[in-house]
């Protein structure tokens, strides 16, 4: 079938075959890799992307369901050369080891942020229970999005270093 | 996915009860989906291989929550769980599917999965069924040949089993305005903080002089006891839980270990839903 699917802004208008799944459309159709496979069945949340404005598993929805809709995935946060201020604050707080849950995070603190600007440290926990890291033990992801939001109480693990 | 289907959807309710009801007299196997989140990952592991898989998302008059005072609280097919909670009728009235909708998964997959789905689910870990069981609700089940009112209690039939037929979807879940007001509590033990599947769960239901529990993951279908009377002690709704459950030893826990956290909780909601 024909879909139509605007992706960071840009219109896409594809043929897919009705049993692909959105995260395979977008990182092998429209070859936007940013946006990750793991468990491909909805634990992980490396395929975390924004659709319609809520933060969604890309490998639990098939491609033919979002015909129509708006995604923002990774690839949309730099802007000309200029990483966005959640990006800024990960490579502040190394929030970012092997990098491979961190596309999937950076689009649920997208989605966190928007629906609540300035999460407390138990708002962020909870907001990114979705996404796992298998690196960080999340301390320093918690210090970014604590940044971000203005929220940051106490000095970090790499304030003493 | 590894296996391949046709996708359809449906813009009518007629349309979308029209074209199971077709594919189940041709013998084709057309599977309803909402959230996707179960179907999805079922389709995957090759647990379910439908010819057609029939979206009821693009139907809007499944998409209406609504509260009535008479009619009680009316919750359409594709209502996602993040709806619900945005519900402000939910939170107040109906405390006990509240508290037991935003422990289910994490937020992006309550952005997707749907409080019917997880009722048509069926898994004996459903965070909203032992709420619901509580509550008494019940669903408005329609084919293109009619529809019927069924409670939950009577609908799950067994681990992943309902009374629905491949023609009928299940367009509404209705509580009644009888529960609306009721104080409610929900324990879930989990194996880690973040999101997961809870290895037993308990959901306690208080209004006037009448007292109900729910407990999930403790036997094939979440249990109900009901007919409890404020100031009944504690260890009497325990044992009446202990003989309403029949818990397993899995991969996650032990029976042993479920009927002590059954006694924890029972005992703890007690006390906490005043």
């Amino acid at each position: 079938m024909t879909i139509t699917i605007t992706v960071n802004g840009k219109q896409y208008r594809r043929d897919v075959a009705e049993h692909r799944t959105l995260l395979h459309f977008i990182r092998q159709d429209l070859g936007l890799t940013g946006t990750k496979e793991s468990c491909g069945a909805g634990e992980c949340g490396a395929c975390t992307v924004i659709m319609d404005g809520k933060s969604v598993k890309s490998c639990m929805i098939l491609a033919a369901e979002a015909d129509g809709s708006v995604i923002e995935t990774i690839e949309g946060e730099a802007h000309d050369n200029e990483l966005s201020p959640i990006q800024k604050a990960f490579e502040k707080h190394h929030a970012v080891q092997c990098g491979f849950c961190t596309p999937g995070m950076i689009m649920s603190v997208k989605d966190l942020i928007r629906r609540n600007p300035h999460p407390d440290r138990q708002q962020i926990i909870h907001g990114i229970e979705g996404n796992f890291c298998r690196c960080t033990g999340y301390e320093q992801i918690i210090e970014a999005v604590e940044e971000v939001a203005g929220t940051r109480t106490e000095k970090g693990e790499l304030d003493y270093v | 996915m590894v296996q391949e289907f046709k996708y359809v959807a449906p813009a009518t309710l007629d349309e979308l009860l029209r074209f199971l009801s077709e594919k189940a007299e041709q013998g084709e196997r057309a599977i309803v989906i909402n959230g996707g989140t179960d179907l999805l990952v079922s389709i995957r592991a090759g647990l379910a291989a439908p010819d057609y898989v029939v979206d009821m998302k693009k139907i809007p008059d499944l998409h209406e929550i609504r509260f009535d005072a008479t009619d009680g609280l009316s919750i359409g097919a594709t209502v996602t769980i993040n709806e619900l909670l945005e519900s402000e009728v939910v939170e107040k009235q109906y405390s006990v599917l509240y508290a037991g909708a935003k422990t289910l998964a994490d937020h992006q997959l309550r952005n997707r999965a749907t409080v019917t789905g997880n009722l048509v689910t069926a898994s004996p870990c459903g965070d909203t069924t032992s709420p619901l069981l509580t509550l008494k609700a019940a669903l408005v089940i329609r084919s293109a040949s009619g529809s019927r009112k069924m409670l939950i209690s009577e609908f799950i039939t067994g681990v992943k089993k309902t009374a629905l037929k491949p023609d009928e979807i299940v367009e509404k879940i209705i509580i009644p305005a009888a529960s609306a007001g009721a104080a409610g509590g929900y324990k879930k033990l989990k194996r880690i903080k973040g999101h997961d599947l809870g290895l037993v769960m308990v959901a306690m239901y208080k209004k006037g002089d009448e007292i109900r529990f729910s407990i999930g993951s403790a036997a094939p279908r979440p249990v109900l006891l009901e007919g409890i009377k404020p100031g009944t002690p504690v260890a009497t709704v325990q044992k009446m839980a202990q003989d309403a459950i029949s818990p397993i030893d899995d991969v996650r826990a032990s029976a042993e270990y479920r009927r002590a956290m059954v006694d924890t909780y029972v005992a703890q909601l007690m006390e906490e839903v005043k």
